[in-house]
């Protein structure tokens, strides 16, 4: 299992990277491990506002849906077309194919999250 | 995960790093870190290894053994042959199912029952609960005996390997064969969960199957997770207990004939007696046929049904999701999934698996019995609605080795110059038939034994005058069976076609001959038809009684598709209503020659079944039929047997070289003019029964069946043309039968000399016959055979007696007969047979050879040439 230093990690496995206010999303590569093969992305739409902790998008594989969570509150700024033809990407490399980008209500949520030590402990749980 | 329960292959998976998961009480491999995809791709294209161990398997024996598993089971166990499966239910009194499950037969009086994992315990209670009423005892083998399936194009050849068998089983769908591996009996079927034309399940000692697994893994097989083999299920229409069978998402009970397999899995055969089930089942079937047949007007005996279902739009769907036609709510997704598929190049034989792989949206859905193939559909995902449309099915099996998905609205074209430029096509059409007579008469060497190329005079004769005109005719009792012609100018045909049947009395030596069916389907088609004819002469205010039984030689052995109930039997076999199959039994063959009837084994059949018709002949043939040892069997054991030999392709072999039907004993002979007889494309029926002979009716009805039965118009200028070849033959017979049997005899030897693997008996230098089957690979033969037309050699791929059908062909078979009428040859016959093993072995391209040696024979032997035949063949001509 990878895990990337310098990005902040939520419980639900999903990564944050931060430049400034605003914050790029994706599922860490435990998440895409325990997934399996990725065969389909549901993404909102650019401009949405997302509460903390609130779904913004579905990741399924063969076996299930599993819902995806926003760790910070905020707009969608982009998202990640690249995945609705090829969903796959996030198993080749799932800290290179983000989801989505937000601009953050609080930058300050990001604080709560976990570092990649802290991550790392907290899978081995 | 604590409490659950192990199969014996538990260590083998935590080794090979599964994600393990609770299934059904057992801790089991979900996928392997291969992952879905790729677990569920490696079954398609080579193989895939499944620990279904956790599912239960119980042994019935007992003097009422079958008794009790007619009563619990719907299927029906009359059915059941030895070293044969069938699928079945477990039904509870409602018409419901409490399980599916598999019956096997390894042994005559002990049958195996497996069952799912999670419905076990209630299957084992239920099944000892009912058992006490009858004289049988069930026990519980899930321990000692261990069950791995091994499914995809591979799982034969990683069988044989495995186990050093040649031969594993019969090559047919359930078939079941008993290895042993390492002193130990290794049960194998050819059963599966997957789909797949090739796959075996496994039942090993439990103590070897950990070993076992390992060597299949090594031998090229993936192990393979529940989660592919879900996927691979759901691609094959399969249903699921808990999802297609048992309770639906509102806890209500489907009727079992809502899943598609019902319909082989129910038998309301009388003999089957009462059973679990039986009355509301039948309401269910009731239900079920209105469905099919469409008519919707009500659907209360069966409201729905499981149809597969294409996911056209974007999105997953998964059980449980809604399905809607026309805004109304439908039914309900009861598995569905996004599978996996390689993408295909080409067409038909040609195409190509690529390894570009691609995902689909399918799922099966349990719908209103009124939504149909086609319907365009919707599913509610996540309160979206996805656009998605009923399809027939996701997969197909029947081009075995491999199993090809069927995308939604592919369609296969061909190329239609629409253009009215009549006048051109019209020349071209004459241009392309010059180029294609040249390169098929000078260019190629052409071994295909169910062909002959005709004389020139047999040639032209067929276009003369009388090929458009009519001559019915039909004998006529009050005129002592002389026959009355319904047309004018046919007194040159009705010569013809009395010289015709002379000539051919003649030749088989036998009291009567038809000549006027025009195939030799057609001469079989007759045949049968005027024998429940005369079968039901009797009593003709009741529906006519079918034939049965039929002995013959089954198609996989050789048999002709003209004596098959696919064939020209389809419409004049009965069924068995005890067995509910077509009631046909076949030649067992010689265990060390499946290319020769094991005569002693035969008579064992015959004194079983008593078929009421014995029918002899084969269409890949070697060997000899043993005519007359089966008719001194029958005149001994006083049958009333029917002998009939199919001659087709040794029509033109009969007499001293070969075989003399009617001095062996047959009293009908039908076969095709036209493979190594010398033409003309007909078919003929002869036949040994004298005036007096009480039989003789049934050649009466023989000729009724001919016309009007079979035919109005006879085809009177290939008639002509026959008879011809028919003054050919009986001149040039001694010769000719006797070279073409040399010849193949020659070219087999050369066949294996040249380093080809020749089928059949080397004692007997392989053939008795003008045909030599040479062995090239498993599933190699479509491709071989094309790369041998690129070379100029024409031959055709054929299916070996192991083999599971023609695409799966690994023989090449090849005949002599129009090459030897050219003249070739023994140095000729060398020379080609080391131009195939060049094509063959090395892949070489010999096309200008080919070309070369078939030049030096392009003039037709065996006909008549002189001067004064040579001068009126060109007055004929000129007339054109």
């Amino acid at each position: 299992m990878r895990i990337v230093e310098g990005l902040k990690y939520s419980k639900d496995h999903e990564w944050v990277k931060v430049e400034g206010n605003r914050a790029t999303i994706g599922i860490t590569d435990y998440a895409q491990h325990s997934l399996g093969d990725i065969v389909f992305v549901e993404l909102p739409e650019v401009g949405d506002h997302i509460d903390k902790d609130q779904t913004f998008g579905v990741v399924e594989s063969v076996k299930a849906a599993s819902d995806i969570y926003l760790p910070v509150a905020g707009t969608v700024e982009k998202i990640n077309e690249a995945l609705n033809d090829e969903p796959e990407l996030i198993n080749t490399d799932a800290f290179e194919n983000w989801l989505i980008c937000v601009e953050m209500d609080d930058p300050t949520e990001v604080d709560d999250l976990m570092d990649a030590t802290e991550y790392e402990a907290f899978c081995q749980e | 995960m604590g409490d659950l329960k192990h199969t014996v292959l538990y260590d083998n998976h935590v080794k090979a790093g599964a994600t393990l998961v609770d299934f059904g009480g057992w801790e089991m491999p979900i996928q392997y870190p291969h992952g879905i995809v790729d677990e569920h791709l490696h079954t398609r294209i080579k193989a895939g290894i499944f620990d279904v161990s956790h599912m239960a398997r119980f042994i019935i024996t007992g003097k009422e053994a079958t008794a009790f598993l007619q009563y619990v089971l719907t299927n029906n166990v009359f059915a059941l042959d030895l070293l044969q499966a069938q699928y079945t239910m477990i039904p509870n009194k409602n018409g419901g199912a409490i399980d599916d499950a598999y019956l096997y037969r390894f042994y005559e009086d002990r049958y195996l029952l497996v069952v799912n994992a999670a419905n076990a315990d209630k299957d084992w209670q239920h099944l000892n609960n009912e058992i006490k009423a009858f004289d049988a005892q069930i026990t519980d083998q899930s321990a000692e005996l261990a069950m791995i399936s091994l499914q995809g194009p591979e799982a034969k050849n990683i069988l044989k390997k495995l186990t050093g068998s040649e031969f594993l089983t019969e090559p047919l769908k359930n078939a079941l064969g008993i290895l042993n591996y390492h002193g130990a009996p290794l049960l194998i079927a050819r059963t599966g969960y997957t789909g797949e034309p090739l796959g075996f399940e496994l039942f090993a000692k439990a103590e070897q199957s950990p070993e076992i697994w390992e060597k299949l893994l090594g031998l090229g097989a993936m192990a393979v997770g529940l989660g592919a083999r879900d996927t691979l299920r759901l691609e094959a229409g399969l249903p699921l207990y808990g999802h297609e069978l048992g309770l639906d998402s509102e806890g209500q009970e489907i009727p079992i004939f809502s899943c598609p397999l019902a319909k082989f899995a129910v038998s309301f055969a009388e003999d089957k007696g009462n059973y679990l089930g039986r009355a509301p089942l039948r309401e269910q079937y009731c239900g079920f046929k209105s469905i099919m047949e469409r008519d919707f007007s009500d659907l209360s005996k069966l409201p729905r049904i499981v149809r597969s279902l294409a996911i056209t739009g974007k999105g997953v769907a998964r059980a449980g999701c809604k399905v809607f036609k026309d805004g109304r709510e439908v039914g309900v997704i009861t598995s569905a999934t996004m599978v996996p598929y390689l993408k295909a190049e080409g067409y038909g034989l040609d195409s190509k698996i690529t390894d570009e792989k691609a995902m689909r949206g399918i799922g099966l859905a349990l719908l209103d019995g009124d939504v149909e193939i086609n319907d365009p559909v919707e599913v509610e995902i996540r309160n979206k609605r996805v656009a998605a449309v009923i399809v027939p099915y996701h997969l197909k099996s029947d081009a075995p080795p491999y199993a090809r998905p069927i995308l939604y609205g592919v369609e296969v074209t061909r190329q239609f110059e629409s253009a009215a430029n009549y006048p051109g096509k019209a020349l071209n059409l004459l241009k392309k038939s010059l180029d294609n007579t040249h390169h098929r008469q000078y260019e190629t060497i052409n071994l295909i034994p169910s062909e002959q190329a005709h004389s020139p005079a047999v040639r032209l004769l067929s276009v003369m005058d009388p090929s458009f005109r009519y001559a019915e005719h039909k004998k006529t009792k009050s005129f002592y069976d002389y026959d009355v012609f319904y047309y004018q100018g046919t007194a040159f045909i009705d010569e013809i076609e009395y010289l015709l049947m002379e000539e051919f009395k003649q030749y088989f030596n036998c009291a009567e001959v038809e000549t006027r069916v025009i195939s030799g389907q057609m001469a079989n088609t007759a045949v049968f038809s005027a024998l429940m004819d005369y079968k039901n002469r009797v009593n003709r205010k009741v529906e006519a009684k079918r034939l049965g039984y039929i002995l013959n030689n089954h198609i996989i052995r050789g048999g002709h598709l003209s004596a098959q109930p696919m064939g020209a039997l389809h419409d004049y076999i009965a069924v068995d209503p005890r067995t509910e199959k077509t009631a046909v039994v076949n030649f067992p063959v010689e265990p060390d020659n499946l290319f020769k009837i094991d005569v002693e084994e035969t008579k064992k059949v015959i004194a079983t079944y008593r078929p009421e018709l014995i029918i002899f002949g084969k269409s890949m043939v070697l060997h000899k039929e043993p005519v007359q040892e089966i008719r001194q069997f029958i005149d001994d054991q006083k049958l009333n047997a029917v002998i009939m030999y199919d001659m087709a392709h040794v029509l033109g072999l009969v007499g001293d070289h070969f075989q003399d039907p009617f001095k062996e004993g047959a009293e009908l002979v039908t076969g095709s003019t036209h493979k190594t007889f010398f033409g003309t494309q007909r078919g003929v029926i002869a036949g040994n029964y004298d005036k007096d002979d009480y039989k003789y009716g049934l050649w009466e009805t023989i000729e009724t069946r001919a016309f009007p039965g079979s035919v109005s118009n006879h085809h009177l200028g290939t008639m002509l043309g026959l008879l011809m070849a028919a003054y050919e033959m009986n001149y040039f017979k001694d010769d000719y039968q006797r070279t073409v049997i040399e010849n193949a005899k020659y070219f087999a030897k050369a066949l294996a000399e040249a380093g080809l693997d020749v089928a059949g008996d080397p004692q007997i230098s392989y053939t008795e016959t003008h045909q030599v089957v040479v062995k090239v690979g498993y599933g190699i033969g479509p491709e071989v055979a094309r790369r041998l037309e690129e070379s100029n050699i024409i031959i055709n791929y054929q299916a070996t007696p192991e083999e599971e059908g023609f695409t799966a062909s690994g023989a090449i078979r090849i005949g002599v007969a129009e090459m030897t009428r050219f003249g070739f040859t023994k140095a000729a016959f060398k020379e080609t047979a080391e131009l195939m093993a060049d094509v063959i072995l090395r892949k070489k391209a010999v096309a200008e050879d080919v070309k070369k040696l078939r030049s030096q024979f392009t003039t037709m032997k065996y006909c008549f040439d002189d001067e004064a035949i040579m001068e009126q063949l060109e007055k004929l001509k000129a007339t054109l």
